[in-house]
Order: structure tokens, then sequence, then C-alpha cells
């Protein structure tokens, strides 16, 4: 029987208010404190990159591209989250970039692998999104002139 | 028989759990695409992956979505979350691997955070293809899931021995299973059984923060969360 592929769990689902709370003030106590530990600052990235709000899917990316700078254990779920959170906010370059990283170094790693085709999938809706849009200003843009020709004609 | 009972499938929510390295990706993944990876191909799952799979158990219709966890201890506080609304839980441990089956206890106090007590809950000692190298015999789990009020079963992701089996097992049993089934969204019952799971978040594992912390003061229904 099959299964339905592709997908990312992270993509989609999103904690509640209470859940992303309960790691922002973890991380924000720790701030204070000015210790942040690496496991606080991954788990509040991790959060915000699931979130839908725009700004906060960018503060995460921000947060992930520290640890993978810093933290050298951490790069290969700092590669897959920041790949996913570009991912989420239509950076798909960078999406792929990251990605692609990842890839390299695991090859079969079927989360990676299946979240490649999800980006190939969006940027393939909005390439024909983006066709329609100038297939449809071109037709657009004939009538508008056949129209004119029309009038110019007439008189 | 009712054909409308047949038509629209029950959606049913499984979770794996269980120490890293013990196979519970594989299992999922010779359970819904009849594959396997050997070891040097298969990675970590890095915090969660998710399949959906659809199949028939007593003449009904089940569609499963099934959440595999990372084993990996600094995933912990992100695979957490996940537990919510599950019905039924796969802990796998490794049978050449001693370790992996004496983790379970652990695995157990932190199903008391975050499910509900009728969930239902399956023990799979997976890799019994390496019997040369058995650390745990097949009469020892089966006591402990016995204890721990769950089912219990061997497999091979390797082989596919068992591994159907599980997964029909434990949906026929969250079928049989009428309090699973009696309201969506009665998260109290999860939230009552908290308080009986203080002490297991004492000894739950380091780097885990309770999702539900957040909570703790406030009145079941005071709480909109917008």
């Amino acid at each position: 029987m099959p299964t339905e592929l592709p997908y990312a769990a992270d993509a989609e689902v999103s904690l509640s208010f209470d859940e992303l709370d309960v790691l922002k003030r973890q991380y924000e106590k720790e701030v204070s404190q000015s210790h942040v530990t690496v496991q606080t600052k991954f788990n509040y990235a991790w959060g915000l990159v699931k979130s839908p709000i725009k700004e906060h899917q960018v503060e995460g990316v921000r947060l992930l591209q520290d640890i993978y700078r810093a933290e050298p254990t951490r790069r290969r779920e700092c590669l897959y989250y920041l790949a996913l959170g570009h991912y989420k906010l239509g950076n798909y370059d960078e999406a792929r970039r990251f990605n692609s990283l990842l890839r390299e170094k695991e090859p079969t790693n079927m989360q990676a692998n299946s979240l490649e085709e999800l980006i190939d999938d969006r940027v393939k809706r909005e390439g024909y999104i983006g066709m329609a849009l100038v297939g449809g200003a071109a037709a657009l843009g004939t009538l508008l002139v056949a129209g004119l020709i029309r009038r110019a004609t007439r008189k | 028989m009712a054909s409308q009972e047949k038509a629209t499938p029950v959606n049913v929510k499984l979770l794996l759990i269980g120490n890293s390295s013990v196979g519970k990706s594989s299992l999922l993944l010779r359970f819904s695409d009849e594959q396997w990876l050997p070891e040097d191909e298969s990675s970590a799952t890095i915090g969660v992956d998710f399949r959906v799979h659809k199949m028939e158990v007593k003449g009904k219709k089940v569609k499963l979505s099934i959440w595999d966890t990372a084993g990996q201890e600094r995933f912990r506080t992100i695979t957490s979350s996940y537990y919510r609304g599950a019905q039924g839980i796969i802990l796998v441990y490794d049978v050449a691997n001693r370790e992996s089956f004496d983790a379970l206890p652990r695995w157990y106090s932190e199903l008391e955070t975050y499910v509900s007590p009728s969930v239902v809950k399956i023990i799979v000692g997976n890799k019994v293809d390496k019997e040369f190298s058995r650390q745990v015999s097949y009469a020892e789990g089966q006591a402990f899931a016995k204890r721990m009020n769950s089912l219990f079963i061997e497999a091979s992701a390797k082989t596919s021995i068992g591994v159907k089996d599980t997964f029909d097992e434990v949906v026929a049993k969250i079928i049989d299973t009428p309090e699973l089934w009696a309201s969506v969204g009665s998260s109290n019952k999860s939230k009552a059984s908290r308080t009986t799971g203080t002490d297991a978040r004492a000894t739950s594992m380091p780097g885990t923060i309770d999702l539900n912390d957040s909570r703790e003061d406030e009145s079941y229904g005071g709480g909109c969360g917008c």
C-alpha cells in the first residue's frame, strides 16, 4: 500500500502559543543570566522555525545560523532546519543550498531527500503561477492592442 | 455489514519511541515501503519524521499517521511535543543491545507525563536477525511487557519478520479501546495524568523541558491560548 510522500512534518505543524512561550522564556532566562546553552537555543530556534509567523521564522533561522557556526556537532540538524526555515520563508535557493550540504554528507537521508522534493514542487508551482501571470498579462495586452487597432481602423 | 463504516477511514495516530539506533525508522521504512537500508546508509532521524499509511484492520479502513521520533537525547524536548493525541505508542529496543532494553522504564516515565493511561502500548524487540549476538531473551522482553501492561512482539526490519504484525496488533487494540474514541480533543485526561507524573519528570532525562509547564498555575478552563 502506498505512503504519501514527500512530507516534512515540521514544515506544517506548529507549536501552540504556550509551548513556544515555554521555550522562549527558557531562552530569555538564560540570556539574562548571560549563559545560553546550545540546547536551549536550539529548542527555541526549532520552535520559531515551525511557527507560521514570518518574523518568528526569520528569527529562528538567525539563531540556527549562530549555532551552525559555533557548534560543529550540531551542524547536521542545523542544516536541515535552516533549509526548512528558508523553504518556509520562500528563499528556495538558500533552502536548496543548506539542504544539499546535508545531502552531500548523507546521500540516503530520507528527510533531506523528501525536503528536496518539497522545495522542487514549490518552485515548480510558483513557476507555473508566474508563467500564468505573465501569460495572462500578455493575453490582456494583446486584447488591448487589438481593441485599439480596431478602434483606430474604424474611424 | 454496515458499508458506511467501511467507507470512511478512521484516523489513528502512532508514535515510535526508543533509544537511538534501535531501528525505529527502519521498522517504519520496512512497513510502509517494503525497504531496508543497511546501517552505513541509514542516518539518525533529525527531530521527527512522519508518514501516512493506509491499511485495513478488522474490516475497517484505517488511515495511520505515524510519527517517527529521533532517539538521540538532544531531541527529547522536540519529540515530546508530538505525544499529544497519540492513540498508540510503539516502544522499540534492540535485542542485541542490553542498554536499549534497560532504558525502557525511562521511556515509560515519559509516557506517564505526556499520554493518558488508556493509550495502547506495544514493545518491539527489533533486530532478531542478530540472533547470534542477542542480549535480551524473548522471555525477559515478554515478562517486562506484561508488567507494563503492554503488547509484546519481536521483529526484524531487515528480514521483515514481525513488522506488519506490530502495526496490525497495535491498531487492532486501539480499535478495541473505546476510551481512545470517546471525544476528540479531551486533553484534560492527559493533563490529569500529569499530576501522577511529577516523579516521572524528576527522573526524566537531561535537557528535557516539559512543554506543558506554562499551564501549571492556570485552571483548566482559564487560558484560551489566543
